[in-house]
């Protein structure tokens, strides 16, 4: 996080990072950016929502700062802290607080993995006063007009324990992600991971079956993220269903029936 | 001062003034003579050697000795004759009359033995000394008798258990044998009526198992009849682990099992393959085994039912992927509708299928 140390811009994405859009989301990003809407992206582990923001980063023009959020990451660690620095105290900006003041897209990814003070933090940004309070300084920080924020939450996996307050899901405009349909699937696979269509098919056609398991034994089922990777695996010259077994299969379960019952369906395919 | 080592415990008996009352030349012979009379009784060293110091200093060592042997022979009777002897003689001997003592010495012997008559009581004596052998040598045999008496208690309480669970068998066997196969009879009998002579106990587990086995063809009856081998071996060490071996209680008794089963059981494979059918009809399904085909209705849309075995080929291998194509059949049926199709539907079906292909020609 030592964001200080570079500079902003240095999180100006130069170049289109590959997005397919699978619905109306990039009308409603551009929508809620326009109005400054924060915005909230929910949807099952490598669906493509980090990439998206990506995409609308360079698509808008802004620079997007990312914070991955952790269990042991503080409302400090977000906003700044007081460090010693030789022999005095100085105030260091934390990531929020940097993103804040340069303006731009601020990202907190799977934010209910931190603890539950930094969601407190980010309500003032969120409604209509637009501010981060930087209590322990005793300052307010305005952010630029360009300025947005952007979590993401995977419903999927989230207890009792860790699920997010309706007191802050109600601040975003939501954006649900999904698996993208077999067709565009496909075409994720073809473009991101180079395999023919023939293969990308196949991949897709496993990742179909093997997300019929969702609720009989597997939490989430196999990503696009890991699709590609089987790909990439393939085009490597790896066969493809020892490639498919290392990044299908044993990624998304230890319990080895179910190993062996997608070993199964890998190997209807190849 | 030291007695050497001919002193034995003397020092125990020996006061230090009675020592130094004896010249000092004559205190080792002084000590051995109470060490020898000590051996007798130890009351008797105590008195001899209190007298002891006087006699060597008045008498010369022939009447010293034959004080000895006066106390010595009366004491041979009775140890507290020979006592009060030892303490008296001394003050014998100064009497003029040199008989006196030796009078004494008689009384007192004869006193102490008794009469010549008193036959009886040494008959008593004897009797009673071999009585007292006789019942040491018997000592052996009497602890033998005991861990006899034991032993058979402990089988009386074992027979009266066989004997119950033989009453249990008994009750038990025949609503068995009416679900037995005909075909297995036979060797069911022999491999039960083995176990029974056993341990009526295990093989009241061994029914049950047996019929499981038989019933399901999970063993041939060779198996069978290794399986319950080596049960019996088991048993032959240890009745409770035997019988939970009969049970299929334990890793042995399963892995033996394991080890004679032909083909490859439903069991160990029903939930991949239910994963594998969920996994491509998109719908939860279950594996259920033909066994199960009384007790439920397994032809409704969730259910695929196979064989409780698959022993086509040699290899488990090959055997699951028997089952697997069975169980791709049946997913298949379960995606497509087949089971969904209903007899009232047969006119809009083949209205569909002309509309679609035209009328047969």
């Amino acid at each position: 996080m030592a964001v200080e140390s570079q500079r902003v811009e240095d999180f100006r994405l130069e170049k289109e990072p590959y997005y397919l859009p699978l619905s109306n989301e990039i009308e409603l990003f551009e929508a809620a950016y326009n109005e400054r809407l924060p915005v909230m992206l929910k949807g099952p582990t490598g669906c493509g929502k980090t990439r998206f923001v990506e995409h609308m980063s360079w698509r808008l023009s802004r620079t997007l700062i990312t914070v991955a959020c952790h269990e042991d990451l503080t409302a400090s660690d977000l906003v700044g802290k007081y460090t010693l620095r030789g022999d005095e105290t100085v105030w260091q900006d934390g990531p929020l607080t940097t993103a804040v003041k340069a303006g731009g897209i601020a990202y907190l990814d799977e934010i209910v993995e931190a603890r539950k003070d930094t969601t407190v933090v980010i309500h003032p940004l969120t409604d209509d006063r637009r501010v981060l309070p930087l209590e322990k300084k005793g300052e307010i920080v305005q952010p630029p007009d360009d300025f947005l924020l952007v979590i993401s939450y995977n419903p999927g996996y989230q207890s009792v324990l860790k699920d997010l307050k309706h007191s802050t899901k109600q601040r975003f405009v939501a954006i649900e992600f999904d698996y993208p349909p077999p067709d565009l699937e496909g075409s994720i696979l073809t473009e991101e991971s180079g395999v023919d269509k023939e293969t990308a098919d196949r991949l897709v056609k496993i990742a179909e079956k093997v997300r019929n398991l969702r609720t009989h034994g597997l939490e989430e089922g196999v990503s696009t993220r890991l699709l590609v990777y089987a790909g990439q695996m393939i085009q490597r010259g790896i066969d493809p269903v020892p490639a498919c077994e290392a990044t299908i299969c044993r990624p998304i379960t230890d319990d080895v029936e179910m190993q062996r019952s997608i070993v199964e369906i890998i190997s209807t395919q190849f | 001062m030291t007695f050497g080592p001919a002193v034995g415990n003397v020092g125990m008996y020996v006061a230090r003034e009675m020592l130094t009352s004896v010249p000092e030349d004559q205190r080792q012979s002084y000590l051995r003579m109470v060490e020898q009379i000590s051996e007798l009784k130890y009351q008797l060293g105590v008195e001899v050697a209190r007298q002891l110091p006087r006699l060597l200093a008045e008498h010369d060592a022939e009447q010293v000795s034959h004080y000895l042997e006066q106390v010595r022979e009366v004491a041979g009777i009775g140890w507290k004759s020979g006592v009060e002897v030892a303490k008296q003689l001394p003050d014998l001997y100064e009497a003029p009359d040199e008989e006196l003592a030796a009078s004494y010495v008689e009384i007192i012997s004869d006193a102490t033995e008794g009469t010549a008559d008193d036959a009886e009581t040494s008959g008593l004596a004897k009797e009673l000394d071999d009585l007292d052998r006789t019942l040491r040598e018997m000592e052996p045999m009497v602890k033998r008798a005991q861990e006899l008496r034991s032993l058979l208690a402990a089988r009386d309480r074992r027979d009266e258990k066989r004997r119950k669970h033989a009453v249990e068998l008994a009750a038990a066997l025949p609503p068995i044998l009416a679900r037995l196969r005909p075909k297995h009879r036979a060797a069911y009998l022999a491999l039960v009526r083995e176990v029974a002579r056993a341990d009526p106990e295990a093989s009241l587990e061994a029914a049950d198992t047996l019929l499981e086995l038989f019933n399901g063809e999970r063993v041939s009856p060779d198996g069978a009849t290794e399986w319950v081998r080596r049960g019996l071996e088991v048993l032959d060490q240890n009745k409770e682990v035997g019988r939970g071996y009969f049970r299929l209680g334990s890793k042995y008794s399963l892995q033996v099992l394991d080890e004679l089963e032909e083909g490859l059981a439903l069991r160990a494979v029903a939930r991949v393959l239910k994963l594998y059918a969920t996994a491509l009809s998109g719908r939860e399904v279950a594996i259920r085994s033909t066994e199960e085909m009384g007790a439920l209705d397994v032809y409704s849309v969730d259910n695929i039912v196979l064989p409780p075995d698959m022993r086509f080929f040699d290899e488990d291998d090959d055997n699951f992927t028997a089952y697997k194509v069975a169980t791709a059949h049946g997913a298949g049926r379960i995606e497509f509708g087949t089971y969904d199709f209903s007899l009232d539907d047969i006119a809009d079906t083949v209205g569909d299928l002309t509309a679609r292909y035209g009328e047969a020609e």
